[in-house]
């Protein structure tokens, strides 16, 4: 088990002067894709830092790959493909010799990295595009030259933050498609930073989440959505008069409107609620399992801890009724 | 009873507008609706999903299948297995980017009007060359006293004012400092180096190198010819270059310490900076204006000491004390020049590690 594991923290503390940035991180990351969550300020940046070994640790340890990050960053960023968030580009130089140039800055020799760097562009889908100055790319293809430079020496692990920045929906889904073969039959990890739980969800795996530099949650994404199941049911008549019944008989039940929300307890709870429409007159016209995606759960941790999120997605805001979705002890979360 | 989620809905979609005789009879009515209210279909589809969206135009929806063209492009990532360099490779990686970008495309795109200065200020350096050259072939003496290698020669021809100190190398070192290190702050290219096992010495180390090589190969690469030129075309054997070579040497220690010092002013305002403008008029703002001030004051109160702070004069002054020639600083010793140039570049490197320390990797 300690093998498949990628990232290892154990109190893991950096502070700044005063200001704690990482407060006694305990993360495994396990091999795969993980996608990295948390507001600004979460810690998001200096947690990257820290991996890279760039940035001195105040308290604690951590391996990357089986490297220490105290003393091994540069071994770390030998085995590691960083793709940063922000333009990294040189918009004058053509893209095949820019992530050429990424390969020789590992120590790749010349020839082989510009035959590394055709192969790359050619898996991001610029192969065609190669020879043309990065300035004239579009930010779609710009974010596909970091990620080229970032595959270029073929990393174990490839560290994307934020990488559908900017994107529109096509350049967004390939770049998504390329993320995912690069872990599915590339057989790479990938840690990916992102505010786009929709593009965490396609990608990863698992999931970490930080809160002001403490750890959230943490685990594997299908696991949080699983364990807090729902079922939504659409009511023509009746609903107050149902809402009221379901409650007395203990289901613990959201309601906007005539769209409720009931939390799936026990094996029986639809023939609960049905029993329940029937003696109360209402009618159900529409049944189903909800399942949460992952920004209702996001929201809903982060309002948990005190962070106010405000979506359009979030069907039912209302706090009092605001479900708890703390992730399990098992999963690393429950004390934050 | 676990419905799907995309169960279709009771009321069947129909491209005719839903009116209130094709909706089924209902036997109670919703909360909120009372018997006398007017029954239209539209009121009773918003009872029934609850939604005002999309229920006034229902129509039948159909999508036709997506035509396949076939795939062209498969996408499939390839492994690699070579071994990575060591530190010495990546260091050369850094150096070789920014020299053969001089030379040719794929490297550090140096810009054209700065390539072709650089080739306008190689031939022009190269006119003792050339003169003694010509010297040579004509055997005129009167000529070959005034261009061939002498101490004052070898002297001029690096730190001599005009044109070499005034129009050649402080513009060169300009026009090179400019974008080497501002270019990485304003592109975010630093990122590409420190995410690699780049440490911040070997960045700084290599970047301050490869501006004082092209540097280099204007100024010694030149002097270096002249010097031979007098060799080869005046006949100069052993005791004439055992007589001159630690003048040459000397010239060369000088050149490499004026090299040395625009660098490293030149590369700290570079680190200051997200422009290429900047560094470079701020280079010659300090070795032009300080030199213009010192020269303003010595010649308005006769007090040379201003020099002090003139990168050129110091460097001047160090220059004719280790080659030979006649001082023209009297008032004080060349040892506070040199401690001047010292100082002036210990603060120079000082602002340049500082501020390459702050330089960002996750943001700029």
């Amino acid at each position: 088990m300690q093998d498949d594991l990628i990232i290892k923290t154990t109190n893991l503390t950096k502070s700044y002067g005063p200001h704690v940035a990482l407060n006694k991180l305990n993360l495994s990351v396990p091999k795969g894709a993980t996608g990295l969550l948390g507001p600004n300020g979460a810690g998001k940046s200096t947690f990257l830092k820290t991996i890279l070994g760039l940035i001195q640790t105040t308290e604690g340890e951590g391996t990357v790959l089986g490297l220490d990050i105290r003393t091994q960053g540069d071994a770390i960023r030998s085995r590691i493909g960083y793709m940063p968030e922000y333009d990294c580009l040189n918009p004058d130089m053509e893209a095949i010799h820019q992530v050429r140039y990424s390969g020789e800055l590992l120590g790749m020799n010349p020839t082989v990295a510009l035959a590394r760097a055709h192969e790359t562009l050619q898996y991001v889908g610029l192969g065609e595009q190669r020879y043309r100055n990065i300035g004239s790319y579009s930010t779609g293809m710009k974010q596909a030259t970091k990620l080229a430079c970032a595959l270029v020496h073929d990393p174990e692990l490839i560290i994307a933050d934020e990488p559908s920045n900017g994107l529109d929906i096509a350049a967004r889904n390939y770049m998504i498609e390329t993320l995912t073969n690069a872990v599915k039959t590339g057989n790479r990890s990938v840690l990916m930073a992102s505010h786009l739980m929709d593009d965490v969800e396609r990608v990863c795996d698992n999931f970490i989440l930080l809160h002001k530099g403490k750890l959230a949650a943490q685990g594997r994404i299908e696991d949080l959505k699983g364990f807090d199941r729902e079922i939504e049911i659409h009511v023509w008549g009746g609903a107050s008069r149902l809402e009221e019944l379901m409650i007395s008989r203990g289901m613990n039940v959201r309601r906007e409107g005539r769209v409720m929300r009931i939390l799936h307890e026990q094996e029986d709870t639809t023939s609960l609620i049905l029993r329940c429409a029937a003696d109360v007159g209402a009618q159900i016209r529409r049944m189903h399992e909800y399942e949460a995606s992952l920004e209702d759960l996001f929201l809903s941790i982060m309002e948990n801890l005190g962070y106010e999120v405000k979506s359009s997605e979030d069907l039912l805001a209302s706090p009092s009724l605001a479900r708890k979705v703390d992730a399990p002890e098992h999963m690393g979360g429950g004390s934050a | 009873m676990n419905l799907p989620e995309n169960t279709p809905p009771a009321v069947p979609f129909t491209s005719q507008p839903i009116t209130p005789q094709s909706t089924p009879p209902i036997e109670h009515l919703p909360d909120g609706y009372d018997s006398a209210a007017p029954v239209t279909g539209k009121v009773r589809l918003e009872a029934a999903w609850g939604s005002t969206e999309g229920d006034e135009d229902l129509t039948v929806s159909d999508t036709p299948a997506p035509i396949s063209d076939g795939q062209i492009f498969k996408q499939q990532y390839k492994q690699w297995n070579g071994e990575l360099n060591p530190r010495w490779m990546r260091n050369w990686a850094i150096l070789r980017h920014h020299l053969l970008g001089v030379f040719k495309k794929g490297h550090r795109p140096w810009g054209m009007p700065i390539r072709l200065y650089l080739l306008v200020v190689f031939i022009a350096s190269l006119s003792d060359v050339g003169m003694t050259l010509l010297s040579g072939l004509i055997g005129d003496s009167g000529l070959h006293s005034i261009w061939g290698v002498s101490r004052d020669n070898l002297y001029g021809h690096v730190l001599g004012f005009f044109p070499r100190n005034m129009l050649y190398y402080p513009v060169v070192a300009a026009l090179l400092v400019g974008g080497v290190i501002s270019e990485d702050r304003q592109h975010g290219t630093s990122a590409l180096y420190f995410s690699r096992p780049i440490t911040r010495f070997d960045y700084v180390g290599m970047k301050f190198l490869s501006v004082a090589i092209i540097q280099a190969l204007i100024i010694l690469v030149t002097l270096a010819l002249y010097y031979f030129a007098e060799i080869a075309t005046m006949g100069r054997g052993w005791a004439w270059i055992i007589d001159t070579f630690p003048m040459f040497l000397a010239t060369v220690l000088s050149a490499l310490l004026l090299i040395f010092t625009y660098t490293s002013i030149g590369l700290s305002l570079s680190s200051v900076s997200k422009g290429k403008f900047f560094p470079g008029i701020a280079l010659l703002s300090i070795v032009l204006g300080t030199k213009v001030l010192a020269f303003i004051v010595s010649n308005l109160f006769d007090r040379e000491i201003l020099y002090l702070i003139s990168p050129y004069d110091c460097l001047a002054h160090v220059g004719q004390a280790i080659i030979g020639t006649q001082p023209t600083y009297d008032q004080y010793s060349w040892t506070w020049s040199l401690a001047s140039i010292v100082a002036m570049n210990a603060i120079a490197l000082y602002v340049l590690s500082t501020r390459v320390s702050s330089m960002e990797v996750t943001r700029e």
